[in-house]
């Protein structure tokens, strides 16, 4: 924005310079366009090759930062977990209630069989509530930075608590 | 740098002024009296295409981040119905929002970290393929096998 108004600001300087007249005679080069520049620009940044700044490995992690990352985090897992099962669906020879006699022929213990199911609706929990969270945001609720704080330590316990209890059945 | 036209603002970049005699006709020119009218808007429009064609790729922009919160929140209301009416109708309706919902959230993550122009192309390329298998995978699960609602009882049930 500020370069456009600079470049307006060059133009009218030379134009100044130039002064009234037969315009007939006088033209004006082209010049650049902004397009043109940020494209030199960064042609020329990334062939020198410079390195990064530290970044994520310096700054000092908060709440909302960590909720984030695990918000992205837990749902690119359970998108690849859905995925997963689509191919098996699509893959396997036998239905699904084949392999569910398979395990549970195994005959797990019931302390086993809460942590897996606990590991399974953990990731899930967290991405719902933490995705109503973000429904506020995108609603403009909840967007000052105490606000943040205390809507993502409600989350956590939320999802502790119906993790635990979706375990359970 | 001195100020050359006496406006009082030092310009960034050197302004040449080049009497028309010394320029070659290799170099774009415009006549002083456009150059003054263009100068008063926006410069570098011209460059940019037609103005509609910018609101047209915000528009669509704009009318995907609204999708998805659609989705999302149709997603949210799906599961209670899966809990509450499983059936034919909530599982493939799953099986759409589920696989639109991790397509659309798997690309934002591609656009956030995969730059360039090729490799956004690969990676979006590949999401597409994956995409078209969950759903399909999905359908196929819910059609010739128990289906998504009776599948999560079942597991539940071990």
């Amino acid at each position: 924005m500020a370069a456009l108004a600079l470049r307006g600001l060059g133009r009218r300087c030379l134009l100044a310079r130039l002064g009234p007249g037969p315009t007939l005679h006088r033209v004006i080069p082209m010049g650049t366009t902004a397009r043109e520049e940020m494209q030199r620009f960064w042609e020329r940044n990334e062939r020198s090759n410079r390195p990064l700044s530290p970044h994520v490995s310096i700054y000092r992690w908060s709440l909302p930062m960590a909720m984030s990352i695990t918000h992205r985090g837990t749902g690119v897992a359970l998108s690849l977990g859905v995925s997963l099962f689509s191919l098996a669906a699509l893959l396997l020879p036998e239905q699904f209630p084949h392999y569910l006699a398979q395990v549970r022929a195994l005959s797990l213990g019931p302390a086993l069989v809460f942590s897996a199911k606990f590991a399974l609706v953990l990731p899930f929990s967290y991405h719902t509530w933490n995705g109503i969270r973000h429904l506020a945001w995108d609603l403009g609720k909840g967007l000052r930075l105490a606000q943040v704080t205390q809507s993502g330590v409600l989350v956590l316990l939320l999802t502790l608590l119906s993790s635990a209890a979706l375990a359970a059945l | 740098m001195r100020d050359p036209g006496g406006c009082g603002i030092p310009p960034l970049t050197p302004t040449p002024v080049v009497p028309a005699a010394l320029l070659g006709s290799a170099l774009l020119r415009r006549p002083a009296a456009l150059g003054a009218a263009a100068a008063r808007c926006a410069p570098a429009r011209e460059s940019h295409g037609p103005p509609r064609q910018e609101h047209g790729s915000s528009r669509a922009a704009s009318l995907h981040w609204t999708g998805e919160r659609a989705v999302s929140v149709l997603l949210l209301g799906l599961l209670p119905a899966a809990y509450l009416c499983p059936g034919p109708a909530v599982d493939y309706s799953l099986a759409a929002a589920l696989t639109l919902h991790g397509h659309w959230g798997l690309g934002q993550v591609i656009t956030d970290y995969v730059h360039g122009d090729v490799p956004n192309k690969a990676a979006n390329m590949g999401l597409y393929v994956l995409s078209a298998l969950t759903f399909a995978g999905l359908c196929h699960f819910n059609y010739h096998d128990v289906g998504i609602c009776k599948a999560v009882a079942m597991l539940w049930s071990l």
